[in-house]
């Protein structure tokens, strides 16, 4: 046969499949649906204050300025945000890292008193809404004095099961006869942990990581309640803070706003892509 | 397993060596323990507890036993804001979790730039819930958004007041959702469809089943396991509905997308009720619990 027939084409035996054009137009619209809203936000943050408005709208602006950014970075303290989010998502994510794969092991690995109702406790609490602790947190930091800490907002998140659950049943593929081996060799637990079960685990470590890192950096509703300066104040909730603010007809400032928080974190994911599809399609775990 | 038994080892049937066996165990656990004890079991008891007591923002909870629990049922607001969370989790539950495994069989098409359509789906994930707030007030905004300005080319008129007509913010408010959210449950059907094995499909096509009898005789029961965690996942999510709330409404126009989760936050951090608000939050935590045990009940997984 001189002609090869691609599965991925529209034609078919020389002719149109309707089908397959249907799912390519399908598929562009559904692009365009998920794709548009960034690039609009992008669009209007560097539109001066005469387009912003302009009817119909505008996918590019005559004149483009970056005044609203400017602006921004001068008008808040957009930087002390970014610097407090960093350092919170940095913070849950070593604890919880460093919490969570030393959990992991006996869980997977060893026979102990007590492991499978602890495993049932700790799995059921993925079906608890979160909202039942916040006062008991909330009330636990005050009395401590912690509110409007690093600690306060970084910490309880890395109590969150998901990597735990995650590392359990990724530790569970490894080969029994690996840890035997290196057990003969007189090597400790901690040293079989340390030698084997990291290293192997390196793509589960990962993704826990950078899940971890996104949704720390992206979590609202506590952060909300426990900071209220801009000390310790994470970028969202500056973001929602600053916009309840009543600054309404400043289109370009807010949208520059929302530009600024949002394009390091689509950088992140064009880089790590692959890590977040892995880990939700293996857990279900969400941002 | 048919691998011959391993010889009994002693040391390991003495009590002294199974004690030291479990202090390892736990020496090892202990650190993610106190974490999940202090920062997690804990305050989930603590949260039902305070449910029973009148306790301010200072001073000792006081025991009302059920006080909280009659005053909620009796309060217009905690009502209207339980319809509006079940009203928002029907709006936005059912297109989440189908959309979910539509997107998922699209993008499992081999089509070319499949893998871009799936990146761009996935991108709204890592943005926070106060831009994708911010993106979509402008987005929805009356008479100069830009979901207005296509609808009108599509004839509708005149413009939809998204967010300021008391009907159409909590569906607004589903559209921001779903947007944001429904890739995670496209890339948990797009697993589950990538795990289906490849001869039940030759199997059908060899007893002349079509495209649709595939989909709906091999693909949608294989995705049966599957579903049994996107659904609870996705509706105890949409119950929980909170932070696009808080940005882009705050409960309005006139009360109509106050949810639970917006009740709990005002109650307990502006008016400080927190023997109140942990009622809520108890209730909250019975609805999603009842909801997922009669789910998986009803698919015969429990």
């Amino acid at each position: 046969m001189s002609v090869s027939w691609r599965k991925d084409s529209v034609y078919r035996d020389g002719s149109l499949n309707y089908g397959r054009l249907a799912l390519y137009a399908i598929m562009v619209f559904v692009a365009i649906v998920w794709g548009a809203p960034f690039i609009w936000m992008f669009v209007t943050s560097i539109k001066p204050d005469t387009e912003v408005f302009s009817y119909p709208p505008t996918w590019w602006p005559d004149e483009p300025t970056l005044e609203f950014y400017t602006r921004l970075f001068e008008s808040f303290p957009m930087m002390q945000w970014f610097r407090n989010s960093l350092i919170v998502a940095t913070i849950t994510t070593v604890l919880t890292l460093a919490t969570n794969i030393m959990a992991a092991y006996p869980l997977a690995r060893m026979r102990f008193r007590g492991r499978r109702i602890l495993l049932l406790i700790i799995l059921s609490t993925f079906l608890l809404p979160g909202e039942i602790l916040l006062v008991p947190l909330f009330l636990g930091m005050i009395k401590f004095k912690l509110a409007n800490t690093y600690f306060s907002i970084a910490v309880p998140a890395a109590a969150n099961a998901f990597g735990v659950f995650l590392m359990t049943q990724f530790f569970l593929t490894i080969p029994v006869e690996l840890e035997e081996a290196a057990r003969l060799d007189g090597c400790s637990r901690f040293g079989l942990l340390w030698r084997i079960f990291i290293p192997l685990s390196k793509p589960v470590i990962a993704t826990v990581a950078i899940f971890t890192f996104v949704r720390s950096w992206n979590d609202f509703f506590w952060p909300l309640i426990i900071s209220n300066t801009d000390a310790t104040r994470t970028v969202p909730v500056g973001l929602a803070v600053f916009v309840g603010r009543g600054l309404s007809m400043r289109f370009g400032v807010i949208m520059a706003s929302a530009a600024a928080a949002t394009i390091p974190a689509v950088i992140f994911f064009l880089l790590l892509q692959r890590y977040f599809v892995r880990g939700i399609s293996t857990t279900g775990l969400q941002g | 397993m048919s691998r011959p038994a391993p010889p009994k080892d002693k040391r390991a049937t003495s009590p002294w060596i199974s004690i030291k066996n479990d202090l390892i165990a736990y020496a090892f656990m202990a650190p993610y323990l106190f974490l999940f004890v202090v920062f997690l079991l804990l305050p989930a008891i603590v949260g039902v507890y305070a449910s029973f007591t009148k306790w301010g923002i200072i001073g000792q909870p006081k025991w009302v036993g059920l006080k909280n629990y009659n005053k909620l049922i009796n309060s217009g607001l905690f009502i209207e804001s339980l319809q509006n969370t079940l009203y928002f989790v029907v709006l936005a539950a059912i297109p989440l979790i189908v959309l979910g495994l539509l997107l998922a069989l699209l993008v499992n098409q081999k089509l070319r730039g499949r893998n871009i359509a799936r990146a761009i789906v996935f991108l709204p994930h890592v943005v926070s819930v106060a831009a994708v707030g911010i993106i979509f007030q402008w987005i929805l905004e009356r008479s100069s958004g830009l979901l207005n300005y296509y609808l009108g080319l599509l004839g509708v008129n005149p413009p939809i007041n998204w967010l300021g007509d008391p009907d159409s913010a909590m569906p607004a408010i589903a559209i921001t959702t779903i947007w944001w959210t429904v890739n995670g449950n496209m890339i948990i059907y797009l697993a589950g469809l990538q795990d289906i094995p490849e001869d039940l499909y030759e199997a059908a096509r060899i007893d002349g089943a079509g495209r649709w009898q595939e989909l709906r005789y091999v693909t949608i029961p294989m995705l049966m396991p599957v579903n049994a965690f996107v659904i609870p996942l996705t509706v105890i999510a949409c119950w929980r509905v909170f932070g696009q709330v808080f940005v882009m409404t705050r409960g309005g126009p006139q009360g109509s997308t106050f949810t639970v989760a917006q009740f709990i936050y005002e109650t307990a951090f502006v008016n400080f009720n927190m023997g109140l608000a942990s009622a809520a939050g108890v209730i909250l935590m019975l609805i999603t619990l009842s909801f997922t045990i009669f789910q998986l009940r009803a698919m015969k997984v429990i």
